[in-house]
């Protein structure tokens, strides 16, 4: 009895030890960083190639899961809702030769791109939506990237619940895949404003972070560096993997 | 010493009563240690990464109506929290143990898996991605450094469950179970001890590694036919949890067998590579 008693209490004392150990070795900085090669081979090896899946219309989620942070309240976007984005401008800027906004007619004017594909998000979960929208590789070509361009940062106009902007990045490989577009409808209707309305960049070939919701601008960029946290992506300044095909 | 367990040739030279016997390489301890920190930082960095969409799913994408296992938090009726697992449908009561768990902080809340069992113990999805990913790597490298030694070395086969060893898999549970006073006569390793290795090896491991990259977008793209053979990302990843079950079984077993079969000459081995042979040998791990 005595002895069980011993197990049972040390058990105990154990377990709680046990997430103590593994939340100080989380915390190490050394480690952390050293954790990170993990990411670095991934990308190497895996890349941005192939194909992501294209389903039928009939196994799209009519009912598109709604992720990501609340849609944006602020009197800015409120005020493109009411005037249905007509005065929404696309702006272009940054290592490019010819800066540019577009008008959301334009962008439609460019619509080439329809695909139903598969959203995973990075929590586990996954949905199908077909979207319909223009090649980001056709809108780069316009503005003409500078030789010394290696980014893509798109700006967006939702916020954390800490405020910080939300904001997510590619490289050039990654923004010149067929299927990464900005998406400017979902399932055969205009993006709404709780699904990243009017334009959404769709990246299926990695994890659903990566698909920006509320873009309003596209920063070419010679470095991410300098940008926010210099992780290139909000959740990337809060640990998670700038390469997101894994 | 059991005549009816052939004694290893090198072994047989020995004069000595209970001789020992240089039985792993310096690959395979290393490879063998390097695996039990991966495979406990991989249970537990993805109980992690488990607990951020606790539910599977037997579909592609997301399907409620294909759910297999969910394990959610609440509170109940008079407003008390609660944890609850459903699984085929079955609704069990699981408060304390999962849905609502100690969360490594001196209290409890709404998690699938108890922070004690997870890495790192609070709730945080990017840092056990982070071990997770780093760790599948150890995984991986560890496995090819062994497959590569043990394949040079020829050691490997050893391990191999043959057709001549299926007749002898019953009678040599039957000994394990006491149901028979003798094994059937093997080699260096027990046919029940080949269909476990041969299994873990070459089936479960490979498999784990294989449905874990199946349910990543950027391999879905560049091999989808191997997501779409094991039923789609959701399924990938319910088959990804099974065999963790799966390999944990081994491992309660493996571990079972090792304390109960003289712990410290096994640890010995496994350790400094020397075997003493005895009453247990061939029995045991």
């Amino acid at each position: 009895m005595r002895r069980r008693i011993f197990i049972a209490t040390g058990t105990a004392a154990a377990l709680a030890g046990c997430a103590r150990i593994t939340n100080a070795l989380n915390e190490n900085a050394a480690i952390h960083k050293s954790l990170g090669a993990a990411e670095t081979l991934n990308h190497v090896l895996i890349g941005t190639h192939g194909r992501a899946k294209t389903y039928r219309d009939s196994e799209v989620d009519r009912d598109f899961r709604i992720n990501g942070f609340d849609t944006p309240s602020d009197s800015r976007y409120r005020g493109l809702v009411r005037g249905s984005f007509a005065s929404y401008k696309l702006i272009v800027d940054g290592a490019v030769e010819r800066p540019r906004a577009m008008a959301l007619r334009e962008l439609r004017a460019m619509q080439s791109y329809s695909e139903a594909t598969r959203h995973d998000c990075v929590e586990g979960w996954s949905a199908i939506g077909k979207w319909a929208g223009v090649p980001l590789a056709a809108v780069l070509k316009l503005a003409r990237p500078t030789p010394k361009a290696r980014f893509i940062v798109f700006h967006c106009f939702d916020r954390s619940p800490e405020n910080d902007p939300y904001y997510e990045s590619l490289d050039l490989a990654q923004a010149a895949h067929p299927q990464t577009v900005l998406a400017l409808d979902l399932n055969g209707s205009a993006l709404d404003p709780d699904h990243g309305a009017p334009v959404r960049l769709r990246v299926p070939t990695q994890l659903g972070y990566k698909s920006a919701k509320w873009v309003y601008r596209l920063q070419v960029a010679e470095s991410l560096h300098p940008i926010f946290g210099g992780a290139g992506g909000y959740w990337e300044d809060n640990g998670y993997e700038w390469y997101a095909g894994i | 010493m059991d005549a009816t367990v052939p004694m290893p040739a090198h072994a047989a030279a020995q004069s000595k009563a209970e001789p020992l016997v240089y039985r792993h390489s310096l690959t395979t301890r290393i490879t063998h240690w390097l695996t039990v920190i991966a495979f406990v930082i991989l249970v537990m960095s993805g109980l992690q990464i488990f607990n951020a969409s606790p539910n599977l799913d037997a579909s592609d994408k997301s399907n409620s109506h294909r759910r297999v296992l969910a394990i959610m938090g609440g509170n109940d009726a008079a407003g008390r929290p609660v944890g609850v697992t459903q699984l085929f449908g079955w609704t069990i009561s699981t408060t304390h143990l999962l849905g609502y768990v100690d969360d490594g902080m001196g209290g409890e809340s709404f998690r699938a898996f108890p922070a004690w069992l997870t890495w790192p113990g609070y709730q945080a999805l990017a840092d056990g991605r982070r071990w997770h990913l780093f760790f599948s790597w150890v995984l991986v490298l560890a496995g090819v450094a062994y497959f590569v030694a043990g394949l040079r070395r020829k050691d490997l086969q050893l391990l191999v469950l043959r057709l001549e060893d299926l007749p002898k898999l019953l009678p040599m549970q039957l000994y394990y179970l006491k149901l028979r006073k003798e094994p059937p006569p093997h080699g260096e390793y027990n046919p029940l001890q080949k269909a476990a290795y041969t299994m873990v090896l070459f089936v479960f491991t490979p498999l784990i590694v294989i449905t874990g990259l199946a349910l990543s977008p950027g391999i879905d793209a560049i091999a989808n036919p191997l997501t779409v053979l094991l039923g789609g990302r959701q399924f990938a990843r319910l088959w990804h949890f099974l065999l963790m079950l799966a390999l944990i079984g081994f491992v309660l077993t493996h571990v079972t067998l090792v304390l109960s079969t003289g712990f410290i000459n096994n640890m010995r081995s496994m350790l400094s590579g020397w075997y003493r042979l005895g009453k247990d040998q061939g029995a045991g791990i």
